[in-house]
């Protein structure tokens, strides 16, 4: 890998999903040179990158000028654990009007039939609807228009695999060309992450399986490695994530589907509805997601989403949003098996452990605890609303800081670069061991087995003595032959350390809290109602509670 | 395992290998039919299938495992 190419950028936004490409327009629009590194392309990346039907929202016009009452009644739902903080809460939905204007003049179609509609992620009775339903089908694509427009450079088909920093500023990155044999130098005076959520660190509904997921597979944490490796605070890194959706073909979207959860006998789990009705999605799910796995082993289920009953209006009401928020797979596969939604209810299923592995630790300004690190979308916070709205912040603090910053000189990142370039040669080299996913097996069913549901201090311990071994293994044995592989195999090594970090932070947890459940303090510890930060300290992994 | 592509139908535009975010096509040649190097990383998002301007050169192949339970 001897070609490298040079890249300079007042803003680097790593990973073009719907928070740096929302980072990526405003940056521009402000005056500064920006750049988007992709691993795969902009038109389709991302958990946004097939579409999405509703986004949480704030619309003075509709809901009235007083936030307060539309954030307590946002708090019964799942996104209750989020709001927690009151001035990001308070600064998040204060821009999503924005946002939406933004995106309706762009061509992102917000209205139906002429109007605001929102739909889903509430309960009955409320006053207060919270999720605007909106023709998403092509965001990514008007995004990347609307980026090109204003003169930002897209360069798809590149893993970023480190920042260049020296521990307290960050000034740019090393990437792979995942297609060709080569890399980039960028030089940056700002960074943003944005490289969306942790999959394949644990055992899927199908393991070893792991492109049955519920957002693509080339999501694999990257930015939340990178930023620990650079020196950057991770938070929440102990907490497990669940999410439920249709059983086996994994996709998530759940309040885009107008049905009643029932259990064998055809009665409904949860006291909210009766019928299936387009304004409201079955709440139950957000009460408890683990609700279908509970059904499961105690033998009571399965448990189905059951749209019978659904009137012939909500039905096409319910498929047309299928389209915008990424079901097509999934509506082709039920037509060809006939699998008629009115006549069959599915069986669901609670998706364990997607998503965890915490987030980078982010302030209002979408800033990370690195001078010129930035973080927006999943690699922080976990929806549409707050990737937009924090990457469209970003974006406007990016380019100012970029005003007050040189660009670094030419020397700066070229010791990693050779390092870097060492050590990918050396796995290209490699000619027999195992590829990248017998090690990404191997990981998911440490992680699921010491780190998933059974938590305590002794399982915690040797789950991290074994990720350790295995991390070593991996280094040392593992195969690339070639720059896709070799892409997979950092992806893997990424996840490894994730892992290590998990395995840590929730060792430190000595209590039980959500759905991180420790089996040797089953209790919840009032005086542990505080922030875990994991971050490395003199080339170790430190816990600091805050 | 998906995709599957209709050698005859398929018009070798290269839309599907561009748009791949998981590069299931890695190694495709321009104007050649494309190759389906790694079907296993598929995740089913059907960007492909909608991509393409040739209606029936490709399809995904839901996996066995991937079957969805109804009654």
């Amino acid at each position: 890998m001897e070609q490298v190419r040079t890249v300079d950028a007042d803003v680097l936004c790593i990973g073009g999903g719907i928070a740096g490409l929302m980072a990526a327009i405003h940056a521009a629009e402000r005056g500064a040179k920006v750049v988007v590194s992709e691993k795969g392309n902009t038109l389709t990346s991302g958990a946004g990158g097939m579409g999405n039907d509703h986004i949480l929202c704030f619309l003075p016009e509709v809901h009235g000028k007083d936030l307060k009452p539309f954030v307590e009644e946002l708090r019964r739902g799942q996104m209750g654990d989020r709001l927690k903080d009151p001035e990001a809460t308070r600064v998040w939905l204060e821009r999503t009007s924005e946002i939406v204007k933004l995106w309706d003049s762009w061509g992102i179609p917000m209205k139906y039939q002429g109007r605001y509609e929102f739909a889903g992620h509430g309960f009955p009775g409320g006053l207060f609807p919270s999720h605007l339903k909106y023709a998403g089908r092509d965001q990514k694509k008007v995004l990347t228009k609307e980026a090109l427009k204003r003169g930002v450079e897209i360069i798809n088909r590149v893993m970023v695999l480190d920042l260049v920093g020296d521990g307290t500023t960050v000034y740019g990155a090393i990437g792979l060309n995942t297609r060709e044999d080569s890399l980039f130098l960028f030089r940056a005076k700002s960074v943003l992450l944005g490289t969306g959520v942790v999959n394949r660190l644990y055992q899927g509904l199908t393991p070893g399986w792991m492109g049955n997921a519920t957002r693509p597979a080339t999501l694999t944490g990257d930015g939340r490695a990178m930023a620990y490796r650079a020196g950057a605070e991770l938070v929440n890194v102990e907490k497990l994530e669940h999410h439920a959706g249709p059983k086996y073909f994994t996709r998530s979207g759940q309040a885009t589907w107008v049905g009643v959860v029932r259990d064998p006998q055809g009665k409904p789990v949860g006291p909210y509805l009766t019928q299936p009705d387009r304004r409201y999605s079955d709440m139950i799910i957000e009460v408890n997601k683990t609700l279908f796995s509970e059904y499961a082993k105690s033998g009571r289920g399965p448990v189905y989403m059951d749209c019978r009953g659904i009137s012939d209006e909500d039905y096409d009401y319910m498929m047309t949003w299928f389209g915008h928020e990424g079901f097509t797979a999934l509506v082709n596969h039920l037509q060809d098996k006939g699998i008629d939604l009115k006549k069959h209810p599915i069986e669901w299923a609670t998706y364990g452990m997607r998503g965890s592995a915490g987030s980078v630790l982010q302030n209002v300004k979408a800033e990370t605890s690195l001078k010129g690190l930035y973080v927006a979308g999943d690699d922080t916070t976990r929806s549409i609303s707050t990737a937009s709205t924090f990457g469209w912040i970003a974006g406007e603090n990016m380019a100012a800081y970029a005003k007050g910053v040189d660009l670094p000189s030419p020397k700066q990142g070229e010791e990693l670069l050779k390092e870097k370039k060492g050590f990918l040669d050396g796995l290209r080299k490699r000619e027999s061991g195992p590829d990248w996913k017998e090690v990404n097996i191997t990981l998911q069913q440490l992680m699921s087995d010491y780190a998933g549901f059974v938590r305590s201090e002794t399982m915690l311990e040797a789950g991290l003595t074994h990720v350790g071994r295995l991390k070593k293994e991996a280094l040392s044995t593992m195969i690339a032959p070639n720059q896709h592989e070799l892409m997979r195999a950092l992806e893997v090594l990424n996840l490894i350390e994730l892992g290590e970090l998990v395995c840590i932070a929730a060792r430190e947890r000595r209590e039980s809290r959500g759905w991180h459940e420790r089996k040797d303090y089953p209790y919840t510890d009032p005086l542990l109602d505080k922030q875990l930060v994991i971050k490395k300290v003199d080339g170790k992994t430190a816990a600091l509670w805050r | 395992m998906p995709p599957v592509i209709e050698k005859e139908t398929c018009i070798r535009c290269g839309k599907c290998v561009d748009i791949c975010t998981e590069d299931v096509f890695y190694g495709s040649e321009k104007k050649k039919t494309p190759v389906i190097a790694y079907p296993g990383e598929c995740w089913h998002c059907n960007a492909c299938v909608e991509t393409c301007p040739e209606k029936g050169a490709i399809r995904l192949r839901i996996p066995l495992p991937m079957m969805v339970c109804y009654k």
